[in-house]
């Protein structure tokens, strides 16, 4: 069975979109929800109780969207650094050595 | 002619006139009660938990956790309690017969007429009335916290709490409200249980819930009306501030994405318990009392983490359907469907494949990430607004945070008495 993957929505403000489009990357992102750009990373099942335990105010919303949430802005826009230095969104792995 | 509420019992408005009030508070020992307390005063005294017109004594909270019922028959789920300490009890000279005064912020708000003091024990209440005893269920640690010895006994305000801006229209208690809805000519009324800002899901569950009550009506007039029945009450980090909540709600209809004619914005005073299925029965008991007749419960209502199923709350609802007076209104989950090109709902749209489903906590993210959503999905007049609170009422953020606890103007106060 495959193993179960969860995102993480880095939503793109102005500011995101910029870095992406000097970094070549604008075409990463995904369309959602009428209009707006996302990049999804994705978690495991232990990267995902990383996250949980390692950040509090973070939120899986298991009833809904099956994502998790409310990482702090600065949380992600460190997962958006990484991705832009990558230039790819499987990076959870290196983003979580540092915690 | 009485109006009559949950249970077939008249709603009874428990308040005493200034003058009297004062001559009957000489002497009374005083007990300050914390927010909670204060908050359940209110709902007692005003009748929005009629027939109850008082803190539960031993006999109803046994029926209501091994029956859900009152000793008077009527369907009741959660038990409404008053906890002092031992030392409280003989400090303050508590027992049958007793009248003592509550007071909040240190002014005199309410006179209670001790019928009761007794024991519980608080394992069994949780079993009964959560389904589980874990003390990381809210309702479960809030029950725990409760101190150890509970006061049965009628209330009757002392003075009518001044509700502070911007709270003040959105005070609506049962028999105004009953008023309210005869003066527009409702003869249906749904109701919407809501402790968070609106996207368009919870938009599109109102209105389709409005279709739903309309049925067979006559549509020469508006005969149905939405009522937003925001639970304010106490907050967690994260949450959404309450001055957004109900501010924000209502900008629906100013924004006119519903008409005068057919939504209104209220509040009640409550903690939630997050009883899940005891909760939409104790909703059920409080909207029948502000005069509904219809009730919205989508999936999981009032629910938290996985300790209930999606429908575990329409099912036990069923079981008491015959004894309430409020017809359930059962919503399916609103989602984006970026092939239909509109939010559409899970039993209408086939695109099953290309479904964008979205939740409070995902705008959330959205908003904290920066980001203007578009409007079919959050309201730009909604958007605003929450960012103008999080300014005004918020410390400069829109959600619940340390300062805001500490610092944010009470949605109620208790003046000196004159």
């Amino acid at each position: 069975m495959a193993e179960e993957k969860y995102p993480i929505n880095i939503w793109i403000n102005e500011e995101r979109f910029a870095k992406l489009e000097n970094a070549g990357l604008g075409e990463m992102c995904e369309e959602m929800l009428a209009g707006l750009k996302v990049l999804r990373v994705y978690a495991n099942d232990a990267q995902k109780d990383k996250i949980l335990k390692t950040f509090p105010t973070a939120k899986f919303d298991s009833a809904t969207t099956k994502s998790i949430e409310l990482l702090p802005r600065k949380v992600k826009d460190l997962i958006f650094d990484k991705i832009v230095e990558k230039s790819s969104v499987d990076i959870m792995d290196a983003f979580l050595q540092a915690y | 002619m009485a109006e009559i509420g949950h249970g077939g019992k008249p709603i009874v408005e428990r308040i005493l006139a200034p003058a009297e009030a004062a001559a009957k508070i000489k002497g009374l020992k005083a007990i300050e009660i914390r927010a909670q307390i204060a908050n359940e005063v209110i709902d007692l005294a005003y009748g929005y938990f009629t027939p109850l017109q008082g803190f539960m004594g031993k006999a109803d909270v046994d029926a209501v956790c091994e029956k859900m019922h009152l000793t008077d028959g009527s369907v009741w789920s959660i038990p409404i309690l008053f906890d002092l300490t031992a030392d409280e009890v003989k400090n303050y000279g508590v027992a049958p017969g007793v009248s003592v005064l509550l007071t909040y912020g240190g002014n005199p708000m309410a006179i209670m007429e001790v019928e009761e003091v007794f024991d519980y024990d608080k394992k069994a209440m949780c079993q009964a009335v959560f389904g589980t005893t874990e003390e990381k269920h809210p309702g479960c640690a809030r029950t725990y916290g409760y101190k150890d010895k509970f006061v049965g006994g009628k209330i009757t305000l002392v003075q009518k709490p001044v509700i502070n801006d911007p709270y003040t229209p959105y005070f609506i208690p049962p028999l105004e409200m009953r008023k309210r809805f005869a003066d527009k000519g409702w003869k249906r009324i749904v109701a919407h249980q809501t402790r968070n800002v609106p996207h368009t899901g919870h938009e599109w569950l109102m209105k389709g819930a409005f279709f739903q009550s309309y049925a067979e009506l006559p549509i020469d007039k508006h005969y149905v009306g939405v009522l937003v029945n925001a639970i304010i009450g106490a907050k967690r980090k994260g949450d959404y501030i309450d001055e957004a909540i109900i501010l924000t709600q209502d900008q629906l209809r100013k924004s006119g994405y519903f008409s005068d004619d057919t939504h209104m914005t209220s509040l009640t005073l409550w903690d939630m318990r997050y009883a899940g299925p005891r909760e939409a029965v104790f909703h059920a008991a409080l909207r029948t009392n502000l005069g509904l007749t219809h009730h919205m419960y989508g999936r999981d209502h009032a629910g938290v983490g996985t300790y209930y199923g999606a429908y575990d709350a329409h099912n036990l609802l069923a079981t008491v359907q015959d004894e309430i007076n409020i017809t359930p209104v059962y919503s399916e989950n609103w989602l984006f469907c970026p092939h239909c090109g509109e939010i559409t709902s899970e039993g209408l749209c086939g695109h099953k494949n290309e479904w964008q489903k979205f939740s409070g906590t995902l705008i959330r993210s959205i908003v904290e990430d920066g980001v203007k959503p578009p409007r079919l999905i959050f309201r730009p007049e909604v958007f605003d607004l929450t960012l103008e609170c999080g300014e005004k009422y918020g410390f400069g953020s829109p959600f619940v945070t340390d300062t805001y606890l500490e610092k944010r103007v009470p949605v109620f106060s208790i003046p000196p008495m004159k």
